[in-house]
């Protein structure tokens, strides 16, 4: 389980024309609980610190107040990085400045070769990693000729070698074309499913968000809404002031509501807006 | 413009000499290196070409792809040729202008050098053709070790070259992204004299080194989250380990040093 309890945290950026200090609160008293096995979507707009607490989940940021639990270990102890980070994987916006080596076999060892695992153990762990991003045909393959979709299910096979609990992903889908988001989505969904490994995604995209067990919106530091997906996008007139979009089907029945039309506010997918509309009369 | 070094880039084929320790690599190619600077006659370099030319046949990488690179690479060896001929004293002089005389003795050296150099470049390239950064710089990073003791970082080099060589292909692409950008709004860097053109470099060059440096502060964030943190309890994929190969290559090499310096010295 990751907790975390009054979590703020702060950035100090220094001017140098005048010397002057300028800080900037970019969590502000977070407290979540993320449970084994829950497939997680954190919502935000730019600059809510929706990446900023996904880097305190890793250890790469510790709070400036306030605790973060990975395990019940503190990230605040320096002697639990490496275990933090072993248990909760990061995955980044960018393929390929997380890509270190140049095949993509050497590149998903990078990890247990950190961790100092056994040679024959790295092995199995690259045909398991490999396979359940369904990528096991590239091995030898060298990343700069795949794909950015094929690039980032690389990256997160490099994750997934290193056996962890939890795989926190930062905006993987941001940069990639709307095939390979969808293989990404797919793939950690996927992972969530069948491996049950616990998925904390940062997105800004509905369509993505609403495959989550649970979503959580931030807004200037802070968490506004923490629910399941159909409770959190019914209250579309929020969202949109927090400068937020709602799935396409659910502003639709929003917007059909409004004209006085009778139908159910909290539809998220497709396929539930047909069954909605075909029981209209 | 087009980028097209195959000096530091992989190869990704099977082979004989891909299948071959870095470390029987690197001895190989570097002696190799070291031997050309040992020949003087013509004997010399035809046993080194022939040399070379089986190595380049056991790497199964295609000749052109090789040629290719070498090309990037032609300016220095016009460079050096012009260099040798121009300045290079001789008793024939064939012709000569001002102070600078052409003699028979300068355009033998000039082709000497020539050959050596080619022949310099395509081992090195084939060193790196086949054999991956990873295993190279594991090669490079064991022969270091013994400095080691005199506070040469080995493993901290080793990870610094495999990650510059990562990131040749991805700084080229966006080099000619930027490159491309800065034309679509007018930039021009085809005309002009040699000085105005590296002049028009300079906006390329910026927001490239800024992206680097970028680049380079979410690949250690990403390499952290990996749990990378230098050297200590590290274990490796592939260990490094000689084979029966690595043994005849080495016997071959011998070989071949000894008929170079047979022929440079007792031959003569």
């Amino acid at each position: 389980m990751i907790k975390s309890r009054n979590l703020k945290f702060k950035y100090t950026s220094f001017n140098p024309e005048d010397n002057s200090k300028t800080e900037f609160q970019a969590l502000n008293g977070i407290n979540i609980d993320i449970h084994a096995g829950e497939f997680i979507a954190i919502l935000g707009h730019n600059g809510s610190g929706k990446s900023t607490l996904a880097k305190h989940m890793n250890a790469i940021f510790v709070p400036s107040e306030g605790d973060l639990f990975v395990d019940s270990l503190n990230t605040k102890d320096e002697n639990n990085i490496w275990d933090i980070r072993q248990k909760s994987g990061m995955v980044f916006q960018n393929p390929d400045n997380q890509i270190i080596a140049t095949i993509v076999e050497e590149d998903i060892a990078f990890g247990p070769e950190n961790l100092g695992i056994p040679k024959d153990e790295i092995k199995k762990r690259i045909d398991y990693a490999l396979n359940s991003v369904e990528m096991s045909d590239y091995r030898k393959a060298v990343p700069s000729f795949l794909s950015g979709g094929q690039k980032q299910r690389i990256a997160i096979a490099g994750i997934i070698a290193m056996k962890p609990k939890y795989i926190i992903l930062d905006e993987p889908t941001a940069m990639l074309d709307p095939i390979g988001r969808r293989d990404v989505i797919n793939t950690i969904e996927k992972l969530n499913k069948e491996e049950g490994i616990t998925i904390v995604l940062i997105t800004h995209f509905m369509e993505e968000a609403i495959r989550a067990d649970r979503v959580i919106v931030m807004d200037k530091g802070q968490v506004v809404l923490d629910d399941i997906p159909k409770k959190v996008f019914s209250q579309v007139e929020y969202l949109k002031n927090l400068g937020l979009d709602v799935p396409q089907v659910t502003e639709l029945s929003y917007n059909l509501n409004k004209l006085g039309i009778n139908i159910s506010t909290d539809i998220i997918s497709i396929d539930e807006m047909v069954e909605a509309i075909c029981q209209l009369k | 413009m087009n980028f097209n070094i195959s000096i530091g880039q992989y190869y990704p084929i099977n082979s004989y000499l891909h299948d071959l320790d870095p470390r029987t690599k690197l001895l190989g190619s570097f002696s190799f290196i070291v031997l050309l600077f040992f020949i003087n006659s013509i004997l010399g370099y035809i046993v080194s070409a022939i040399f070379l030319a089986i190595v380049i046949k056991l790497s199964n990488v295609p000749l052109k792809f090789m040629l290719k690179g070498l090309r990037a690479l032609m300016g220095i060896i016009i460079f050096t040729v012009l260099l040798n001929m121009l300045f290079v004293r001789g008793e024939n002089v064939i012709f000569s202008i001002w102070k600078i005389n052409i003699s028979w003795e300068g355009i033998i050296m000039a082709l000497r050098m020539a050959v050596r150099l080619i022949m310099l470049l395509m081992m090195s390239s084939i060193l790196t053709l086949t054999t991956t950064p990873m295993q190279l710089t594991e090669g490079i990073e064991y022969c270091l070790k013994p400095f080691k003791k005199i506070g040469i970082p080995s493993h901290e080099i080793a990870m610094m070259m495999t990650i510059a060589l990562r990131f040749i292909p991805t700084l080229m692409e966006e080099a000619d992204k930027i490159m491309k950008a800065q034309k679509a709004r007018g930039a021009d860097f085809e005309t002009g004299n040699l000085l105005s053109r590296i002049k028009n470099l300079v906006p390329i060059l910026i927001p490239l080194f800024v992206s680097a440096f970028r680049r380079a502060d979410e690949l250690a964030m990403a390499m952290e989250a990996r749990c990378y943190r230098g050297d200590i309890n590290r274990t490796r994929l592939k260990e490094l380990e000689f084979s029966k190969n690595d043994f005849i290559c080495m016997i071959c090499l011998l070989i071949f040093a000894i008929v170079i310096i047979y022929i440079r010295f007792i031959l003569k």
